[in-house]
């Protein structure tokens, strides 16, 4: 471990070098897509400009068929028109970089030292999977580095800034919402006193345990986000109306796609997509997933940084729909906590090669239902499960051997 | 000055003869081009995926004299094209596609119906034309029927033809005649000569998809809950022993 350490170039050698090595594969992907059938830019990076495209025209992003996200997201790609249509490309990979920078900066923050950080930002910055993700033109590196500048403000203790980066956050995809129960529990232990009687009868209790949200920093931190994520949201429903809230928000909140994901539900509302219970067995999924989400918010939120790692890696995997891009979601999460795990490297990597295999098992039957048109419905809807329960056993694994490095000096510190 | 007029009118009934001898003339040729060529339909790839080519064999003074040609897919609801797809694809292709309504490249077949495409030829060609597009499988109603496939049933499309000279093309009642837009910029609708429904001869053409087993339902619920529920509780025994107070 020492060796590879010292042998580790300066963080500013790393950041501009994976910085560099992800133009490249923007170039190349342009050069790709020119002479090869097999694109390599992502269809969702199509949509993208499409939708940017519509706006320079005056006209609404959302009239580009299956463009589901906030019109911000188009207004930013506007350059792809009037400049260059690589620049949305290059936009990605900086963010991608730049969520590699907090990751760092987050490391530094929670006490670890210099090259040890730089080590471990390097699983973010030298994966080829964010690597892949963002030079292909897709927006979630936007999304990492929201999240990371939000716990990085919140571990910072800037409020104020943390507030403003989770409205936003919450406004470009929803997700982000389930971190607003680990926030607000976080923001209320922090002012909670230690010393909690315990004659206090229960009622009391509650009462005071509900007192304990009505504090300064969880106001301010709810009026901030709640007022950044209003004013976008009231000033594109002014702009594109109803479809607007609908596309962006209600689409995915009522999403029911019937098409194979990684999903363990998959299979199952495929087969009662028709069916009158249909509405309670979307219940009856979604129970889990609730369940499992207040469970950590209310274990973890004393680190805040772990319980939206875990809320994430909940959330993704207990989902109704899931695809390969949402693992990206808890990705750039992971690097965070990989210093407080007691897990030996060995045991790590095999944890790694599980989860690997987890999907490749998936992915073999739904690459035969797709391109080979064999009935793989079942094979697809065993591996989802399998899949389940491969993501449980690795966040268990998480769970057990995560130590809370300082707490007590976090304390000090305020 | 009477004669004057006289001859002028005789002149121009002359002419006005000589024109729509010449446009019977265009009209009747047109028909026999359309008689003499075929069309047909080949589906290729396997799974969600496919490649559908349409092989029009026209006879080639029917190009060199100016004649435009139309094919008219109609699809059943099984299938989609996605149309930026098609979009991007048309810079290097040697068609031009018009859709005759919005698609969603989302739904189920059952809650679609089927559309058309109006596909334009974009260069000049031998006398034996192809044309490549990509098509993609809807996801179908599981079956209760114990059936693990369903088939999508394609129709050859309908070749169309006409000439700028041939325009009265009603008085050929024989002919079927279709309106349809002149052009891929579908600024305006022509009257187009039809080729007669294909030869009996000609074998279905048609796709298989695979389908969910609606009799496993119970079996597939029961099995899914049971998963979620045991991975829920393990989840949350652990997160609830090593909380961090």
């Amino acid at each position: 471990m020492e060796t590879l350490l010292s042998k580790l170039p300066d963080k500013h050698v790393l950041f501009s070098a994976s910085f560099v090595v992800r133009v490249v594969l923007v170039a190349y992907g342009d050069h790709q897509d020119r002479t090869m059938e097999v694109k390599y830019t992502d269809i969702d990076y199509h949509v993208f400009t499409d939708a940017a495209r519509f706006i320079t025209q005056g006209e609404s992003p959302y009239n580009r068929s299956t463009y589901r996200y906030t019109p911000l997201l188009a207004w930013i790609l506007t350059p792809n028109i009037y400049l260059c249509m690589a620049f949305g490309k290059i936009l990605f990979v900086f963010c991608d970089v730049l969520s590699g920078v907090l990751i760092y900066t987050i490391l530094c923050l929670r006490g670890l030292h210099g090259k040890t950080a730089t080590c471990v930002c390097s699983l973010w910055l030298l994966n080829p999977l964010p690597m892949g993700v963002s030079s292909r033109g897709n927006a979630e590196s936007i999304m990492a580095a929201l999240v990371l500048g939000m716990l990085l403000c919140m571990e910072a203790k800037r409020l104020v800034w943390a507030a403003v980066l989770y409205g936003l956050s919450v406004h470009m995809k929803i997700y982000p919402i389930t971190y607003a129960l680990p926030i607000a529990l976080a923001l209320r232990a922090s002012q909670e006193g230690s010393a909690d009687a315990k004659s206090i009868r229960t009622w009391k209790k509650f009462i005071t345990f509900i007192g304990s949200f009505l504090n300064r920093e969880l106001i301010l931190f709810g009026i901030v986000s709640g007022g950044v994520f209003s004013i976008f949201t009231l000033a594109f429903y002014y702009m594109y109306g109803w479809t607007f809230l609908h596309e962006t928000y209600f689409y995915h909140l009522t999403r029911r796609d019937i098409r194979h994901n990684f999903s363990p539900y998959f299979y199952m509302l495929y087969l009662t997509a028709d069916s009158r219970g249909s509405q309670w067995l979307g219940l009856a999924a979604f129970l889990p997933q609730l369940i499992l989400l207040l469970v950590a918010s209310w274990s973890f939120h004393q680190d805040l940084v772990f319980a939206c790692f875990l809320n994430t890696a909940i959330f993704v995997s207990f989902n109704k729909v899931c695809t390969s891009q949402y693992f990206l979601w808890y990705l750039c999460l992971l690097p965070l906590i990989i210093p407080n795990l007691t897990l030996s490297v060995k045991q790590g990597l095999t944890l790694l090669l599980l989860w690997f295999a987890g999907q490749a098992l998936w992915l073999a039957p739904a690459y035969f239902l797709e391109f080979e048109g064999y009935n793989t419905f079942v094979l697809i809807w065993l591996a989802g499960l399998l899949f389940l329960m491969v993501n449980c056993f690795v966040l268990i694994q998480i769970i057990t051997h995560y130590r809370p490095k300082p707490p007590p000096q976090r304390q000090k510190a305020e | 000055m009477y004669f004057e007029l006289f001859f002028v009118l005789i002149c121009l009934s002359k002419c006005y003869c000589l024109d729509r001898e010449d446009d019977q003339e265009q009209c009747a040729l047109l028909i026999k081009w359309l008689h003499s060529s075929s069309v047909s339909l080949e589906v290729s790839k396997k799974g969600f995926h496919r490649e559908v080519t349409t092989t029009v064999d026209v006879r080639p003074e029917a190009l060199s004299s100016g004649a435009s040609v139309l094919l008219l897919h109609r699809w059943p609801r099984g299938v989609f094209v996605d149309p930026y797809q098609l979009a991007s694809l048309s810079d290097h292709s040697n068609w031009e596609i018009l859709l005759d309504s919005a698609i969603d490249l989302e739904l189920p077949a059952h809650k679609t119906s089927g559309f058309s495409t109006y596909m334009f030829p974009t260069t000049p060609l031998p006398n034996i034309l192809k044309f490549k597009i990509p098509v993609h499988g809807r996801y179908h109603e599981s079956s209760f029927a114990g059936e693990t496939f369903t088939s999508v049933h394609f129709e050859p499309p309908e070749l169309l033809l006409r000439t700028k000279k041939c325009t009265d093309l009603h008085r050929f009642e024989s002919y079927p005649v279709v309106n349809a837009p002149c052009t891929v910029s579908n600024s305006s609708t022509c009257s187009w000569f039809k080729k007669s429904q294909q030869q009996e001869g000609s074998s279905i053409i048609s796709m298989m998809l695979p389908v969910g087993d609606g009799s496993a339902t119970k079996l597939v619920c029961s099995g899914t809950l049971l998963v979620t529920v045991i991975c829920s509780l393990a989840l949350s025994k652990y997160m609830l022993k090593h909380r961090i107070i």
